[in-house]
């Protein structure tokens, strides 16, 4: 009992601790910077409520955190809708080459993300090969410039960005189906649809839903992207929390819109949660019977 | 070999109207040859063994008859209609799987009512077949209970009450104890078979374990290497065995191998390394051919005036009785002594037995075997 314990410590101890050194520490910080204010050049340690009071009062501030929750979900659900047949097939259809698709699909990870970036940039800007390629084929005189600059063009890149980490959740999902239960469904009496709906959306709902918050998680946190590749369209919560560490020099306030985010976004992840509980799937994400 | 095979004697039954009838059915996996032109016919009410090694093609004739194999040749019919080209949806056959394949996100009411939501039966009907059909296989109390909170016999159970909740025509089950401890087995068996009598319900049974296809069966198919060796009742496949794989995989008996020199009504004399035998024979011996003696251990006795000569190598007391292995020739030979002591180890003994109840089956084993 005693050995169990130690090891127990041994094992998790550095774990936590770099936990809390890495991750719960700065968010302290900057959730006691929160409170304080800034006088022209230096942070004064008053503690106040006036910053989440700005924050909660601005439009600015209000229409940016919606808009990045919005497009957290919007690209997610796109990411699943691409991600399910994939992952399906990967894992029902596929036996030979099935290592090396897995990998083909991380290679853009390995890739730093302004490399990806300045790829799509590439491809879509006005000179760039997708608008070349439609001059040449006659198609359009001239190029498009809402291929590039424009949300269509920050939601094509987010979802190329962030599919991988949909794909994969899902793809382990679909490799613990066991291909018996379709036979047992099939063998009493149900369809295609049915299998679907009553067996196989069920019992992949766990993947797809860590799939889906993590892409979401992602996309919120993302501000490169919409900034290089959506032009003027590209103004995230998170680079208006960087202006503010940065030239704005307002960090009390930089923190106060960072916390508010983290807890809207937090909320979104409990509403999620706690509806799924009361669907027929939320036995087999959260085990409760 | 399949000389024997080739008119199953479960059409021949008069009094039980054919359910499924298999005729040259063939399965190709690419060069694989998995079920090579088998035919047979299965009884409503009666319970079937497919009985064969693994890799013999039992599982996918069992898969065939439920829709999760196509077939590459032959045909398949049940109750006079042909079943292959209707998808397993639709087929009044249900299968339990060898993996139960329970539904880890329903809870076992759940589970057992799945095929009844799929035929849009009324809430109350629909629970209380439920509540019947758990009560059948002793799970009332379940109801509520996840799969994975089950013990493998009570899954084994619950697979069983779904799959017999849509009333079907025919009931495959698909090496149903494997998972089971030897003492579950035993138990289960007498349940399945419990089960079959009182469903009045017809039964396909793949196994391995030819015990579990002598307590459960009516009619056994023996199989070995995607042909269909022998079929019969237990007694029949037990003291007749066609051949001498069945013999051999049946298990228990000795097997001396010779040369038929003739066979008249029934009854063949074969050329032994220990001379001659003459006893009732399988269809397919014939003069010329090779065939192999089948003694069961309880038929030898010790002592007795007989031609079998040899050297008592070991001793195995079993309770009731002794196992001796006695060295002839070049064979062992494997009998069962009742007697208060064993025969000494080292001693020569001469072997006997009653010839006419010996059995001349057809074929010998490959030598490596013997």
């Amino acid at each position: 009992m005693e050995g169990g314990r130690t090891s127990l410590a041994v094992t998790v101890g550095p774990v936590l601790a770099a936990l809390t050194v890495l991750c719960l520490a700065p968010l302290g910080v900057l959730f006691v910077y929160s409170f304080f204010h800034v006088d022209f050049v230096s942070i004064v340690p008053d503690l106040s409520l006036q910053n989440y009071a700005k924050v909660l009062t601005s439009g600015a501030y209000r229409y940016l955190i919606l808009k990045a929750l919005l497009n957290g979900a919007v690209i997610a659900a796109i990411a699943v809708v691409i991600a399910y047949p994939v992952a399906f097939f990967i894992a029902k259809r596929i036996r030979v080459v099935k290592a090396a698709l897995l990998t083909a699909l991380l290679i853009p990870l390995y890739t730093g993300d302004l490399v990806r970036i300045f790829a799509w940039r590439l491809i879509l800007g006005r000179e760039g090969v997708l608008n070349s390629f439609l001059i040449w084929t006659g198609l359009i005189d001239r190029p498009i410039e809402a291929l590039l600059f424009s949300p269509m063009a920050t939601t094509l890149v987010l979802v190329y960005n962030y599919l991988p980490f949909m794909v994969l959740g899902l793809w382990l999902s679909f490799e613990a189906l066991d291909d018996h239960l379709f036979e047992a469904a099939a063998d009493l009496g149900a369809g295609r649809t049915t299998i679907l709906v009553r067996l196989v959306l069920p019992l992949t709902a766990p993947g797809l839903v860590a799939g889906a918050l993590m892409v979401f998680a992602l996309v919120v946190g993302d501000f490169l992207t919409p900034q290089l590749i959506g032009g003027a369209s590209g103004v995230t919560v998170i680079g208006a929390i960087a202006d503010l560490f940065g030239a704005a020099f307002d960090w009390p306030l930089g923190s106060a819109i960072a916390w508010t985010l983290l807890a809207a976004m937090v909320a979104v992840v409990a509403a999620v949660v706690v509806l799924l509980r009361r669907t027929p799937w939320g036995n087999v994400m959260f085990g409760g019977g | 070999m399949t000389d024997a095979a080739a008119s199953p004697t479960a059409l021949r039954e008069g009094n039980h109207a054919p359910l499924l009838v298999g005729r040259g059915v063939h399965k190709r996996y690419g060069a694989v040859h998995a079920v090579r032109g088998v035919d047979f016919a299965l009884s409503t009410d009666r319970y079937v063994t497919l009985l064969g090694p693994s890799g013999c093609g039992k599982t996918t004739i069992l898969r065939m008859i439920g829709g999760f194999e196509t077939v590459t040749g032959g045909s398949i019919e049940l109750d006079g209609q042909p079943l292959l080209d209707t998808p397993p949806s639709q087929r009044p056959v249900n299968t339990v799987f060898q993996s139960y394949a329970l539904f880890p996100h329903l809870s076992v009411a759940e589970n057992v009512a799945f095929g009844l939501t799929l035929r849009r039966r009324g809430r109350t009907e629909t629970a209380e077949r439920v509540s019947q059909a758990l009560q059948m296989v002793r799970m009332e109390s379940m109801g509520e209970r996840r799969p994975r909170e089950l013990s493998g016999g009570q899954q084994q159970r619950v697979a069983l009450a779904r799959a017999i909740i849509n009333r079907p025509r025919l009931l495959l089950l698909d090496e149903p104890l494997s998972a089971l401890d030897r003492k579950m087995r035993k138990e289960m068996q007498i349940e399945l078979k419990d089960l079959q009598r009182r469903l009045g319900l017809a039964f396909l049974h793949v196994t391995h374990d030819q015990e579990e296809a002598f307590a459960l069966s009516d009619l056994i198919i023996v199989m070995n290497h995607g042909v269909i060796e022998q079929q019969g009742d237990p007694e029949t496949i037990y003291r007749r065995p066609a051949n001498a794989y069945v013999a051999d995989f049946i298990g228990g008996s000795n097997l001396v191998e010779g040369q038929v020199v003739e066979r008249a009504a029934g009854v063949a004399t074969l050329e032994t390394p220990f001379g001659r035998a003459h006893a009732p024979c399988a269809p397919g011996v014939a003069a010329g051919r090779r065939a192999s003696l089948c003694l069961r251990p309880e038929q030898l006795v010790i002592g007795r005036e007989g031609s079998l000569g040899g050297i008592v190598r070991h001793t195995v007391f079993q309770g009731a009785d002794w196992l001796v292995e006695v060295a002839a020739g070049s064979a062992v030979l494997r009998v069962r002594c009742s007697d208060e002591a064993a025969p000494a180890i080292g001693g020569a003994v001469s072997l006997g037995y009653e010839p006419s109840k010996a059995w001349i089956a057809d074929g010998a084993l490959p030598r490596d075997v013997v």
